[in-house]
């Protein structure tokens, strides 16, 4: 029987699971099928622009916030795709970025995604080439990050009081808020231009963009911990997370997705 | 249970329009923002335990930024410190489109009819809510008219960002709860 994946902290990782990782992210963006990371960047942006952010109407007036559930969809499969390229031991997990950590508070972003090389190679968590031919204008760069003073990364009270927050519409809204802030600070400028963090259509390029999610995805699992597993609009549970194929009601349950979210992690 | 009190009318906001070409045209267009806004509170209840500002019809197809809402202080700017004693009430942040990277027309809001199966344009105004309850709670003690001045600074764009009147909504709604 296949073991829960286990999503540890940016922080947490060991050596050779930070190497692990890091093969898994240079093999995929060397790979421009729809295996590789190009092709999973740009489902959230350009060039394809499924992504669901805010509210959204389909097919009916059902005013619908499927933010959260459409980003773990993507997460899954994103993570999914890193492991084929991984070597086979250790299967590391997609690590979360804890952004109201103290060390988040000194340093800003994780040193294994802020540093340029690793290992004498280039560090694929530092950038990754956006190819993006059919953008107006093509665009074919790496990407680029100009992030904020660390010291005004979210607090860690402010998560704890929108935990408390008992409607699902409520929290996903104050949640995507302070997500919204992370990427425009994550960005930032270099006082002419932005960091593709900042930008809805590349931010899925910036390898940290994936952690940045799955910390997203840890706050709402946290949430659901406290105000039960199910708790989301009813009428959402049917729609169709483009183009996943999942529902909403397949993806309430991250233990029967397959993975699970670690404080702490000891092999004896 | 929900009370509301609108900063102004505009007629009809752009999510409740249902006709065709002026709704269509009302649909893509959020306002540029003039600050400050006036909101009428006097006839708020006496007693409640939270109240939101709820900005309507943000545009978010452009740059990323914070827009800080400060009550009761129109010459709030870029420069004024973020806090209590100034009239801080919150912020709310928009994670931008960063501009157009599509063909002509692609960015073009459409309104999609009933039977339209596709999810609605992605970028459609947006709702964004400041959870105020303080702040609204000492500015409504202190007059019956409470204005809001909200600044924007600016975080993040593209080469393809209209960098001219960044942020653009309809309208705002003071709302309470029980």
């Amino acid at each position: 029987m296949a073991s829960l994946i286990v999503r540890k902290n940016t922080d947490s990782l060991g050596a050779a699971e930070l190497a692990a990782l890091r093969a898994g992210y240079a093999k995929a963006q060397t790979i421009m099928d729809n295996r590789g990371y190009n092709h999973f960047a740009g489902i959230h942006g350009i060039p394809n622009w499924y992504c669901w952010h805010h509210s959204h109407t389909q097919g009916s007036n059902v005013n619908a916030n499927l933010f959260l559930p459409w980003h773990r969809a993507y997460l899954l499969y994103f993570e999914r795709a890193i492991r084929d390229q991984s070597p086979p031991t250790p299967k590391v997990g997609l690590p979360w970025w804890d952004w109201t950590s103290n060390t988040s508070h000194s340093v800003g972003v994780p040193h294994a995604f802020s540093v340029a090389t690793a290992g004498g190679q280039p560090n694929p968590l530092f950038k990754a080439r956006i190819v993006a031919p059919t953008a107006t204008p093509p665009i074919n760069r790496f990407t680029r990050r100009f992030p904020g003073n660390p010291a005004q990364l979210p607090t860690a009270a402010s998560v704890n009081a929108l935990l408390n927050l008992t409607q699902f519409n409520d929290f996903t809204s104050q949640l995507e808020n302070i997500h919204d802030f992370v990427h425009g600070w994550t960005g930032g400028n270099n006082g002419s231009v932005g960091g593709d963090m900042g930008s809805l259509g590349t931010a899925a390029w910036d390898p940290i963009f994936w952690s940045h999610h799955c910390n997203i995805d840890r706050l709402w699992y946290l949430w659901q911990l406290k105000h039960g597993v199910n708790n989301i609009t009813p009428n959402l549970l049917p729609m169709v997370l483009q183009p996943f194929g999942l529902k909403v009601q397949d993806v309430l349950s991250i233990n029967a997705l397959g993975y699970e979210y670690a404080v702490s992690f000891i092999t004896l | 249970m929900a009370t509301k009190a609108k900063a102004k009318k505009h007629g009809q906001s752009a999510a409740r329009v249902t006709g065709a070409a002026t709704a269509d045209k009302l649909y893509r267009t959020s306002k540029v923002y003039k600050s400050p806004k006036k909101i009428t509170v006097a006839n708020l209840p006496p007693m409640y335990s939270r109240a939101d500002l709820e900005f309507i019809g943000v545009d978010h197809s452009g740059a990323s930024y914070e827009a800080r809402v400060y009550l009761n202080n129109p010459s709030a700017d870029a420069d004024t410190q973020a806090i209590e004693a100034n009239g801080y009430a919150g912020s709310y942040y928009i994670f931008g489109h960063g501009g157009c990277f599509g063909d002509v027309g692609h960015c073009e809001i459409h309104q999609r009819d009933e039977f339209d199966p596709r999810p609605s344009h992605p970028l459609e105004p947006i709702k964004k809510v400041v959870i105020a309850t303080d702040a609204i709670k000492k500015a409504a003690a202190q007059s019956a008219d409470i204005s809001v001045t909200v600044v924007p600074v600016i975080m993040s764009w593209t080469e393809k960002t209209d960098m001219t009147d960044v942020m653009k909504f309809d309208h705002i709604n003071v709302v309470t709860y029980d």
